[in-house]
C-alpha cells in the first residue's frame, strides 16, 4: 500500500517512461507493461500562475503550477500558498482525485547559541 | 499533381450578427467570385464547435445549398483551434489525388451568441480531461507556457508586449481586423491581468468570422509548396519540453521536406499567436530563430513588416480576433494574397516569393505548417 505522504506513479516497463497514473496504456510508447511506484511528494516548481479569470465554480485567484518532482515526473497541482516561483520547492498531496501544492516549509533556522550555564541577573 | 491557392475571401472579424453558415457563405462567395463562377465540386468546411457554440450542424449540407453547390461533395474537418489550416490540408490532398479538381475550402466560427463564460467552457474542451479537472483553462496553460520560457532563457516579459504592439500595428492596416486601433506597451502591461504573466492583450479575442480558399490543379503565384501537420500529448505535463511544441517543428520539417526549401527560403510568416509567448515559441519552432532567441528576434524588429523575417503582416490572431474555426485558413489566405499582389495596404514593403502558415490546435496537441510561394507559373 503506498504510504500517504507519497506520490503514487506509474513506470513503463518498455520505455522506462514514468508518469502520474492515469487510465490507459503508456503514453509516450503504449506500452501497457505498466508497474505501479512512488516518488516522494517533494517537487520544484517549473512555473506558476494565478488565474484571475478563472473557470465556473473555481474562485479568484485560482493558482496553478508544473512542478517536477523525482524520476523527473511532472505534476499540474492546484497551487494552495500564494507567490509560487520557479525554483520553489513544493509538498504535493493528492486529496479527492486532485493535485494540490503547498510550498514546503524552510529548513528550520539556527535558534540562539545555548549558555553554557544558566544567566545571572546581575 | 500541382495545386495552387486560385481565390480568396476574408470576412470581418469581430462581433457579428450573422450566424455561422451566413459567415461562412459570405467568405466562400468572395472566393467564388474571385474565380469567376468556376465549378467547384469539392467543399470542405472547417469549424472547431458549431454545435457548441453556434447551434449549427451539417454545415457542408447547409453551405453548398446557399452556394448553390449542392451537387457537389463535401466534408467537414476538425482539428480545434487549427480546424481551418486542417481544412485546406484535406482539400490538397484530395484535390493531389485527382479524385476532384477544384475545391473550395471555406472555415469559420461563431461564438460571440454565448457569454465568455460558456465559450470559455467550450474551448477547454480541447484539453485534457486532468488539465480541465484542475481549473485550467487554455489562458492558464499558456500562462504556464509563457512563464516557464521567461525563465528558462531569463527572457524579459516585455517581449510579450513587443507581440501584442507589433500585431496590433499591423492589424491597423487590415480592413478585416477586430481591432484597428494601435496600441502602446503602457496600455498592454496596464490591462487587465488574465494569468499571470498574460494580461488581457496578451490574450487573442472572442470572435465571429470567417476565411475562403479556392485551390485547384494549376500553378501560379500561391503554389502549395509544403504541407506538414504532427500531434503530441495533449496533457501539458507529459510533453518533454514546455517551451517548445514539438508538433510545430515536426509539422515544419515534413512541410520544408514537401517543399524541397529550408526556412531561410522562405520570407515571411503567419503564426499562430492566440497568445503572445505563442509568437516567441512558434517562431523558433518553424527554425526562424534558436530556441530562446524569439523575445529578442520580437525587440529587435526582425520580425516588423520591413525586418528580415516578417512575421504577422496581417495583424496575426492577437490583432485580427480569433474566431478558432477560421484563424488557421485566413492565415493561408492571407499568404496567398501576398503571393499574389493582393495584400492591399498589408503588402510588405519586399514582394515575397514563399510564405509559411502555422496553425496551432488545442495547446500544441495538433499543430499545421503550410508553405506556399510560386509553382511555376508568372505572378498575376
Amino acid at each position: 500500500m503506498t504510504d500517504p505522504e507519497n506520490l503514487a506513479i506509474a513506470r513503463c516497463e518498455h520505455c522506462h517512461g514514468r508518469f502520474l497514473p492515469h487510465p490507459g496504456p503508456c503514453p509516450r510508447c503504449g506500452s501497457t507493461d505498466l508497474v505501479p511506484g512512488v516518488i516522494p511528494p517533494t517537487a520544484v516548481v517549473l512555473a506558476a500562475t494565478e488565474l484571475l479569470a478563472p473557470a465556473a465554480g473555481w474562485a479568484t485567484p485560482h493558482r496553478l503550477t508544473i512542478a517536477e518532482g523525482a524520476e523527473s515526473v511532472r505534476i499540474l497541482a492546484i497551487g494552495r500558498t500564494s507567490g509560487l516561483a520557479p525554483g520553489q520547492v513544493v509538498v504535493v498531496r493528492t486529496e479527492n482525485g486532485l493535485y494540490y501544492a503547498d510550498a514546503a516549509a524552510p529548513p528550520s533556522a539556527p535558534g540562539p547559541p545555548k549558555l553554557a550555564s544558566p544567566s545571572r541577573r546581575h | 499533381m500541382k495545386v495552387a491557392v486560385s481565390s480568396t475571401g476574408v470576412g470581418r472579424f469581430g462581433k457579428r450578427k450573422e450566424g455561422l453558415v451566413e459567415l461562412l457563405c459570405e467568405a466562400g462567395r468572395e472566393a467564388l467570385d474571385g474565380l469567376g463562377r468556376k465549378p467547384v465540386d469539392l467543399l470542405v468546411v472547417g469549424h472547431m464547435a458549431g454545435g457548441p457554440l453556434a447551434h449549427v450542424e451539417n454545415t457542408v449540407a447547409k453551405v453548398a445549398d446557399r452556394l448553390g453547390l449542392d451537387a457537389g461533395a463535401g466534408f467537414r474537418i476538425e482539428a480545434a483551434s487549427a480546424s481551418g489550416a486542417a481544412a485546406f490540408h484535406a482539400a490538397v490532398g484530395m484535390v493531389r489525388s485527382g479524385r476532384y479538381d477544384r475545391a473550395l475550402v471555406v472555415a469559420g466560427e461563431k461564438m460571440t451568441d454565448l457569454p465568455n463564460a460558456e465559450v470559455t467552457k467550450v474551448l477547454a474542451g480541447s484539453l485534457a480531461p486532468t488539465e480541465e479537472a484542475h481549473g485550467a483553462t487554455m489562458p492558464a496553460l499558456a500562462a504556464l507556457v509563457a512563464g516557464r520560457y521567461l525563465d528558462r532563457y531569463r527572457a524579459d516579459a516585455s517581449a510579450l508586449d513587443q507581440v501584442t504592439t507589433q500585431a496590433r500595428a499591423a492589424a491597423a492596416r487590415n480592413p478585416n481586423a477586430q481591432f484597428r486601433t494601435p496600441v502602446t506597451v503602457e496600455e498592454v502591461r496596464s490591462s487587465r491581468a488574465i494569468a499571470l504573466p498574460l494580461r488581457l492583450l496578451h490574450c487573442s479575442a472572442i470572435s465571429d468570422g470567417a476565411a475562403a480558399v479556392v485551390v485547384e490543379g494549376t500553378t501560379g503565384a500561391a503554389g502549395v509548396l509544403g504541407l506538414g501537420q504532427a500531434t503530441d500529448h495533449v496533457e501539458l505535463v507529459e510533453r518533454p519540453e514546455l517551451t517548445s511544441f514539438r508538433a510545430t517543428r515536426v509539422a515544419s520539417q515534413r512541410a520544408f521536406e514537401e517543399a524541397r526549401k529550408t526556412i531561410q527560403e522562405v520570407d515571411f510568416a503567419e503564426l499562430h499567436d492566440a497568445f503572445a509567448p505563442f509568437a516567441l515559441i512558434d517562431l523558433e519552432d518553424v527554425g526562424a530563430v534558436g530556441a530562446g532567441e524569439g523575445a529578442a528576434a520580437f525587440r529587435n524588429g526582425s520580425t516588423s513588416p520591413d525586418g528580415p523575417f516578417p512575421v504577422n503582416p496581417s495583424g496575426g490572431i492577437l490583432g485580427r480576433g480569433h474566431p478558432v474555426g477560421a484563424s488557421g485558413l485566413v492565415q493561408i489566405a492571407e499568404v496567398a494574397r501576398q503571393l499574389r499582389g493582393e495584400a492591399g495596404p498589408m503588402a510588405l514593403p519586399k514582394p515575397p516569393r514563399r510564405g509559411l502558415a502555422q496553425s496551432i490546435g488545442g495547446l500544441g496537441s495538433h499543430n499545421f505548417v503550410t508553405i506556399l510561394g510560386n509553382s511555376g507559373a508568372a505572378r498575376p
